[in-house]
């Protein structure tokens, strides 16, 4: 592979088209700076968003396999994305803020970690993404919700399956509320309400969710970034001192290794890869890695545990496969760290009601994987009309063990590639049982027959670049800002200092838009 | 809403809208020439494997079978073979979501090879020969990971997988939502019937 000779320069490269990467793209193409931006999976648009489960799979990552291992191993392969759009291009639009608790927990229990920002800090942000996004909810419902202004849009319909589950929810005294989503109810801003397909995990075409295909992609298209796919960033490089990167080394899509210039490199990857390509970046005076003079680059890494818990309707229809994939309703009387027993910590989100496609990893023949042969036939006969399921998403606390490191496997560009290594901490694993049983509880509660909880899953990435206030202690400042690199900034749930149980998405555009106007308003000053 | 009119339709409106040309069907060897077939129809026309052998395309025919009732039929072993010759990237297999690591063909081999070593040691004869009911303990174990002997990937892993593989055909497609009733309501026609 031969190095090209004149490499480009722009004011800044953005690795990763995902939900950050199209966001700062938007935001310094529309200040008027050049943008360059590299993903290594394919440029999808609307018309490649096939309904179906089985050619959804073209959407999660296609590079270099991630190692998986510890002892609760996480999903890489499901979770990560593969082409422009990123992990939100498949994601499901679940959208609750973080709690203010979320933020100072290191403060208020002595557990896990304290971000460098409180809530009332993105808050606005928060406020300003919804806006321009689009997110259907009912405030008032939410109880739990934390200060901020309504949702611009009303909620969801719901189908059969959040109706009966939250009767169990009720008559135990507890409370549900429209789950809130960033998908439109409503038209909005030129984009059509939902359909209730259930298509959501195959990426949604029409544009009702909202994936960067139809959020920030096409403003950072129209103010002039430029995306390159096919590229796979392999390695950022030095710049004149240890504490400047000149831009990144590449290898295209013909495989010929590229470099891009650039005065700043937003590092958008995703929670895995940006770990990966700064350990992978050990040019100059960078031994140990770029960014990494904590020796905390991939620690920390976080999940969520699920608790799954099943049961049939058989008197009803229960619409399972109508809906939206994330969530119908939700509830958040648990949110608090400390309240689902002493042995367990951390918070807990109810999400009533995905919808289920008969096949996949979340679809009903999932829910008994045990079942094969003629029970399986007939589990399916009765539970693609009658099943219904709610997850219960708990806290995993930040454990400076759990990361990202490289294996010994070789990747693209002699670079060595990643491995996520993730065990829970015991009062973590806890938490999901105990969420289990008090689903099973709520469940029955509700008149499901056969209720099961099935084992304890995990979901989204969160943690590895984490921000904090002290160099010795975290990887960047609460903008995403390097506490090594000046001109490096990294953005993504990989920031997170505590997962919180909610879907990170939403938190990880309200700390996109404002780490990039942060960065618009120095860079123009 | 749309419930139960008619399952194999699409809806009138704007899903229809989006449909996309039907391309993608996977190209399989009959006769020494390329055809664009589905797996069922590449199993009936006998179309050549690229990645798996006879014998092991009849052993994860009879694994899948005693899964997925009708996965065999469906072409489980064709639909697994087409897509163990495509690059990682666009590979529809659940293996990818799995982790599995790579070469993926090396995984369902091995997997294969460990499952009918333990039926010839524990059932006394090669898998694809034993009935359901005989095979029903030794299939128990997987998930689990118990069986012995097991020489070859995680078995709860290669079970989920195959077991995956099986229920994408049998399940996952526009026929077989037509089949149970479930409404497809696609907004992008995928290609071929899933």
């Amino acid at each position: 592979m031969a190095a090209q000779l004149s490499p480009k320069r722009t004011d800044a490269v953005i690795v990763g088209a995902g939900a950050a990467g199209n966001l700062f793209a938007a935001a310094l193409a529309e200040a008027g700076k050049s943008v360059l931006v590299l993903d290594p999976g394919p440029a999808w648009q609307a018309r490649d968003l096939y309904s179906s489960s089985i050619w959804a799979r073209r959407l999660r990552w296609g590079g270099p396999v991630v190692e998986s291992t510890g002892g609760h191993a996480f999903g890489a392969g499901f979770n990560m994305g593969w082409g422009t759009g990123g992990a939100a291009l498949h994601h499901y639009g679940t959208w609750p803020r973080l709690m203010p608790s979320d933020f100072t927990m290191r403060s208020d229990f002595g557990k896990g970690l304290d971000w460098p920002i409180g809530y009332d800090d993105l808050r606005p942000f928060y406020d300003r993404i919804q806006e321009e996004v689009g997110v259907s909810g009912d405030a008032d419902a939410e109880v739990w919700r934390p200060a901020g202004a309504p949702y611009p849009l009303p909620p969801l319909q719901q189908f059969a399956q959040a109706r009966l589950l939250a009767k169990g929810f009720h008559a135990l005294g507890m409370k549900t509320a429209p789950s809130p989503m960033a998908i439109l109810s409503q038209d909005y801003k030129g984009r059509p309400a939902c359909l209730y397909d259930g298509w959501c995990d195959a990426g949604c075409p029409t544009g009702a969710l909202a994936n960067p295909l139809v959020t920030y992609h096409p403003r950072a298209v129209k103010a002039g970034a430029r995306f390159v796919n096919g590229a796979h960033v392999t390695q950022l490089i030095p710049g004149k001192t240890a504490r400047a990167a000149a831009g990144v080394e590449y290898i295209d899509h013909t495989g010929t290794v590229q470099t891009a210039l650039a005065d700043m490199v937003i590092l958008a990857a995703s929670t895995v890869s940006n770990p990966a390509i700064l350990l992978n970046s050990t040019g100059g005076a960078w031994t140990s890695g770029a960014g990494n003079s904590s020796g905390l680059v991939g620690r920390y890494f976080m999940t969520h545990s699920i608790a799954s818990v099943y049961g049939f309707f058989d008197g009803e229809e229960t619409e399972n496969y109508m809906g939206v994939t994330g969530a119908q309703a939700t509830n958040m009387d648990h949110y608090g760290k400390q309240s689902l027993g002493s042995d367990a910590f951390g918070s807990l989100q109810w999400q009533l009601a995905p919808t289920m496609k008969p096949n996949d990893l979340l679809g009903v023949a999932m829910a008994r994987a045990d079942l094969f042969g003629a029970e399986l036939t007939a589990f399916m006969e009765r539970a693609v009309h009658h099943l219904a399921v709610m997850f219960g998403f708990g806290e995993g606390l930040p454990v400076l063990e759990n990361r990202i490191e490289l294996s010994d496997r070789s990747g693209p560009g002699g670079t060595r590639t990643p491995r996520v290594v993730h065990t829970f901490a015991p009062e973590s694993v806890k938490l999901s049982e105990n969420a289990a049983q008090l689903g099973l509880k709520i469940i029955k509660a509700g008149g499901a027959a056969e209720p099961w909880a099935g084992p304890m899953a995990s979901a989204h990435m969160m943690g590895g670049t984490i921000m904090g206030r002290d160099a010795r202690t975290s990887i960047t400042d609460s903008f995403g800002r390097s506490h090594d690199i000046d001109n490096l900034v990294i953005a993504g749930p990989g920031l997170f200092p505590t997962a919180g149980a909610m879907n990170p998405n939403f938190t990880n555009h309200a700390l996109a838009l404002r780490s990039a106007e942060h960065l618009v308003a120095q860079w123009l000053s | 809403m749309q419930t139960t009119q008619a399952f194999d339709e699409p809806a009138p409106d704007r899903r229809t809208l989006l449909k996309s040309a039907a391309f993608g069907l996977f190209a399989f060897t009959v006769g020494g020439g390329p055809m664009m077939l589905t797996p069922a129809e590449a199993r009936t026309r006998g179309a050549a494997l690229a990645k798996l052998s006879a014998d092991e395309a009849a052993l994860l025919e009879a694994f899948g079978e005693a899964l997925v009732p009708g996965a065999r039929a469906a072409g489980i072993a064709h639909f697994v073979d087409a897509n163990l010759a495509r690059p990682h990237s666009e590979s529809l297999l659940t293996a990818r979501y799995l982790d599995v690591l790579p070469p993926n063909d090396a995984f369902y081999k091995a997997g294969l090879a460990a499952l009918d070593a333990a039926s010839r040691t524990v059932l006394g004869a090669p898998f694809a020969q034993v009935s359901a009911a005989a095979a029903k303990p030794l299939i128990t174990a997987m998930l689990p990971g118990t069986i012995t002997p097991w020489q070859g990937p995680p078995p709860p892993l290669f079970y989920l997988a195959v077991r995956s593989d099986a229920a994408d055909l049998v399940y996952g497609t526009r026929a077989a939502f037509a089949r149970m009733q479930v409404p497809y309501m696609a907004h992008i026609e995928p290609p071929a019937d899933w």
